[in-house]
């Protein structure tokens, strides 16, 4: 087995990417000089066909510099932090820079501010490496084969330090863990999926998430075949988050403000049902916050969307300006919530339903018109005719054809925000949702 | 440090992994540049210059892997992480109940270099830029286009591998690409135009032979006419794809699915598996007598045309379907001996190296048929002439596809005739192969690339070259999107 203690090399720490920091803005002749770190030890133990099938481990640092000399900009980056590979990554920086055309939106680096501390890396996480990674795999694997049930996942954990540092005093670093787990079992055609992802390891929830997956497969044996249409929909939250990420995507202001985006003359105005409120909430445990951004700037928590109204865009720091946008939101840990009356669990949603299709996850979610953002994905890994509040069957999967603009001013009932993870998606908090009228274009032939 | 240096480094670490018993081992050392200039409304909005060193090191022991990566190339982390790499590969083994077996392979040892006439690296950035910023310009003056796009990429791989059997590969890889787009709007509605030259391993020449200039104020146009265009009427319609259109949707719809360990189920997590199952090979009837789909590995220029792949395999060409009927797969030397072959096809490829080889889509493409494409659209009653890539999405299993495009032009008795908007059409895989019943001959043949092909956890981007001629399908199901 895999011997202890062998540890890597040690991690970059805040003194020394000030050194580093130090090093690189020493050098740099340009007019604004930043330097930006990510330094990162990550592994994961994939699991197929109940046994390991990939199991890595891998460090990688990364320091990246960006120079700039009157408004024209050029940047480089680098794995090799010795003392040459250094100096060398500043002279391409600079020579990009001088090369460079003047930008017109060029803006110098925020200026350096204290940044709201978090507690953004955990040492269980910290501790973790290939054997204890294992050991979760072979605990989800175990599960399956006392059922006799195939299964197919990964268990990942990882350590970053990120840092950005620049000649105006602008300073940050933070450590950040990161682990996940998600797994998919067969029950021969039919299958059942469910994931986790947190900063802390203990938090994953293997046995629960595994018997989920256990649960789904097993229930999707035998299915039935509906004909495409419109149906009332009981969508989990990892098929909340597949619609409502594509919402975070396309809120560019730029967009906006030239016309090419779906919310068009639809800030301040209604773009969701009024029950519903997007908010970032970077100090939420089960949410991944961090204290700032690739940009150096703050994380806090901001309102998106407040009782369906559309209230921020997502800023550039030239757009910001020119729309006198002092603090720039961000969404780094997204959160859908709803007013009450809620319910506590999806499976008070299902009592609630005469008839309705039960989505566990959407698969290849994609934009069909960025107008409307009119979205196409498949239903994945558990889906179930709901009829008279109760699951009767499990059936094929559709193909939907719906915008998450609509989809969300459809909304009839919903549960408290719960985690969502997906394989397409980062990590978020949103409701499970009963919906009338989803529009479910083609069915595929499992 | 030199690529000999490189070798002596290679050596410090194959020889702890054969002291440690492992059943095999090997170290790939890479060096990738990568430089991308990007505009965006008449504005090079970033110039990048990346350079990411480092090596990752596999290790087979009693049937298990492991593999361990780092980016500190020394002398003290190569033992080390060597040796972590055994230690993961025996952990790996304790829980193995079926051994990994890999196919035999002769040794190589080779040296391979894109050949090109112009080094991207050596062309000046101003000259770049100027071309991006004058493409933009010349985009944004066609009234009605409200936005405009263009971008360069090359990347420059110098790669080591070097295997316990002996084997040792030097590698030099080029690859390229330049593209833009405009965005019209009109009446409220936006719709973008796009010009692409494919990514291929080949010089600065792709750039300056594409006249990026020349085209922009087609595509400005063609954006001005697409959103002004009306929109699809939902139905049946015959369908002419082009070479760069096919490209996606023959990646998506054979591409994935001939990947031998996804039809495994080693992807059941992520990428999923596929309807093409090993008991189909050799009788299932993918498409129709016309469809001829063939991976080559060896084609000049071609993103996957590495000589060798990341397992030491030299790279082949094979078939997948021939004559419609499914024949054979991409695999890799694990999956191959899975499925009783005797030699892998030699596509297992990582994206860099810090991250491990999985099996990957060949050069996959569709072999040219015997007609014109205006032979191909006289034929057509009512249908839709499509270009470039839009909208995509397939189920997991590859049956349940939809796909948009970049330009629609509606055929009306054998004649095209004016834009549409809107497009979308779908249908199931083998339904949608088995319809197609003309494809154009060598002459309208082009390629395309892709390196933003996403499979694995953790997430790796994958790269492969598709070619094809125009090809007709019949009766398909087209919607407005």
């Amino acid at each position: 087995m895999i011997a202890p203690g062998k540890a890597w090399p040690k991690m970059t720490g805040r003194e020394e990417f000030r050194f580093l920091a130090d090093l690189v803005l020493r050098r740099s002749t340009g007019d604004d000089t930043i330097v930006a770190l990510q330094d990162q030890h990550s592994g994961t133990t994939r699991f197929a066909n109940s046994q390991v099938t990939q199991n890595v481990d891998s460090r990688r640092g990364t320091l990246t510099v960006t120079v700039a000399f009157d408004g024209r900009r050029g940047t480089a980056s680098t794995t090799d932090f010795t003392a040459g590979a250094l100096q060398n990554v500043v002279d391409r920086a600079e020579r990009t820079a001088k090369l460079s055309p003047k930008d017109p939106e060029y803006l110098p680096p925020p200026e350096g501010r204290s940044f709201p501390h978090r507690a953004t890396a955990r040492p269980e996480t910290v501790a973790a490496g290939p054997a204890r990674r294992l050991e979760y795999a072979n605990e989800a694997i175990g599960q399956c084969r006392i059922e006799n049930l195939q299964t197919a996942g990964i268990v990942s954990s990882s350590l970053s330090s990120v840092g950005i540092a620049a000649g105006n005093g602008l300073f940050a670093f933070e450590e950040r863990t990161d682990a996940r787990f998600s797994l998919t079992v067969q029950a021969g055609d039919a299958t059942g999926w469910s994931a986790a992802a947190h900063r802390s390891l203990d938090h994953l929830r293997i046995q629960e998430r595994t018997l989920v997956a256990i649960g789904k497969a097993k229930r999707s044996g035998e299915l039935r075949e509906l004909p495409p249409g419109r149906y009332s929909v009981i969508l989990e939250p990892a098929a909340v988050a597949g619609l409502l990420t594509w919402v975070l995507w396309t809120l560019d202001a730029k967009s906006h403000d030239k016309g090419t985006s779906p919310f068009a003359g639809k800030l301040g105005r209604a773009v969701f049902d009024k029950r519903l409120t997007l908010q970032n909430l970077p100090d939420h445990s089960d949410l991944f916050g961090v204290g700032f951004t690739s940009e150096g700037l703050p994380s806090e928590m901001s309102t998106w969307v407040e009782q369906g109204i559309l209230k921020q865009l997502a800023y550039d720091r030239f757009t910001a300006r020119n729309h006198g946008v002092k603090t720039i939101p961000t969404m780094e840990a997204p959160c859908l919530s709803a007013t009450r009356p809620s319910v506590p669990r999806i499976q008070d949603l299902v009592k609630q339903a005469d008839r309705a299709i039960l989505v566990t996850n959407f698969w290849y979610v994609r934009t069909v018109n960025p107008a409307d953002l009119t979205l196409t994905g498949m239903t994945r890994d558990g889906t179930f005719l709901v009829e008279d509040g109760q699951i009767v069957a499990a059936v094929k999967n559709f193909r939907f054809h719906e915008s998450p603009l609509r989809a969300f001013n459809q909304l009839e009932a919903w549960t408290e925000p719960a985690e969502a993870v997906t394989s397409e998606t980062g990590k978020l908090l949103v409701p499970a949702m009963l919906i009338r009228d989803f529009n479910f274009s083609s069915v595929t032939k499992f | 440090m030199s690529t000999s240096d490189w070798a002596e480094l290679a050596e410090l670490a194959l020889n702890r992994i054969r002291a440690a018993g492992a059943d095999y081992g090997d170290i790939r050392v890479q060096n990738s540049t990568i430089q991308t200039i990007e505009g965006e409304d008449r504005r090079i909005a970033s110039i990048r210059d990346a350079e990411d060193k480092g090596f990752g090191i596999r290790v087979l022991y009693h049937g298990g892997w492991g593999f361990a990566a780092s980016s500190i190339l020394s002398l003290e982390e190569v033992p080390r992480v060597a040796d972590l790499a055994v230690d993961i590969a025996r952990g790996s083994a304790s829980l193995a109940r079926e051994k990994v077996i890999l196919v035999e392979e002769p040794v190589h040892r080779d040296r391979v270099v894109t050949a090109h006439r112009i080094d991207p690296f050596a062309v000046s950035l101003e000259q770049k830029s100027a071309l991006l910023c004058e493409v933009m310009d010349y985009v944004q003056r066609q009234s009605e286009v409200v936005r405009s796009r263009a971008s360069l990429w090359a990347r420059r791989d110098r790669k080591l591998f070097m295997s316990s059997e002996g084997s040792q590969l030097d590698f030099d890889l080029l690859a390229v690409q330049g593209e833009f787009s405009a965005t019209a709007k009109h009446d409220g509605r936006f719709a973008s135009r796009s010009f692409s030259t494919p990514h291929l391993r080949t010089g600065y020449e792709l750039i300056e032979d594409a006249q990026l200039l020349a085209e922009a104020p087609r595509v400005a146009a063609q954006a001005v006419e697409k959103v002004k265009a009306p929109a699809v009427q939902p139905g049946r319609y015959d369908l002419v794809l082009d070479g760069e259109h096919l490209s996606l949707t023959m990646h998506e719809s054979c591409g994935h699915p001939s990947e031998l360990d996804r039809a495994l189920g080693y992807e059941a997590n992520y990428a999923g598996t596929s309807f093409l199952t090993p008991d189909k090979r050799g009788t299932f009837r993918y498409g129709s007598p016309l469809v001829n789909l063939v991976a080559d590995n060896t084609e000049p220029e071609t993103l996957a045309a590495t000589g060798y792949d990341d397992d030491g395999v030299a790279c082949q060409k094979w078939d997948i379907v021939r004559e419609g009927v499914f024949v054979g797969y991409c695999t890799n030397r694990e999956t191959a001996a899975r499925i009783g072959e005797t030699r892998s096809r030699g596509s297992n490829r990582a994206d860099g190296w810090g991250t491990v080889p999985m099996v990957r889509i060949a050069n996959i493409g569709l072999e040219p048929g015997g007609e014109s494409l205006e032979d191909l659209i006289s034929d057509v009653k009512r249908g839709i002439y499509i270009e470039g890539h839009g909208s995509y999405s397939i189920d997991q299993r590859r049956y349940n596809f939809q796909f948009g495009g970049d330009a629609f032009w509606l055929i009306e008795d054998g004649k095209r005739t004016h834009m549409l908007r809107d497009v979308i059409y779908h249908g199931i895989t083998p339904d949608f192969w088995r319809s197609c019943d003309g494809v154009a001959d060598r002459a309208h043949r082009r390629r395309f690339g892709f390196i933003t092909c996403g499979k694995g956890q953790p997430g790796q981007s994958g790269w492969m070259t598709h070619a094809a001629s125009p090809a007709r399908f019949r009766r398909v199901d087209v919607i407005k999107g």
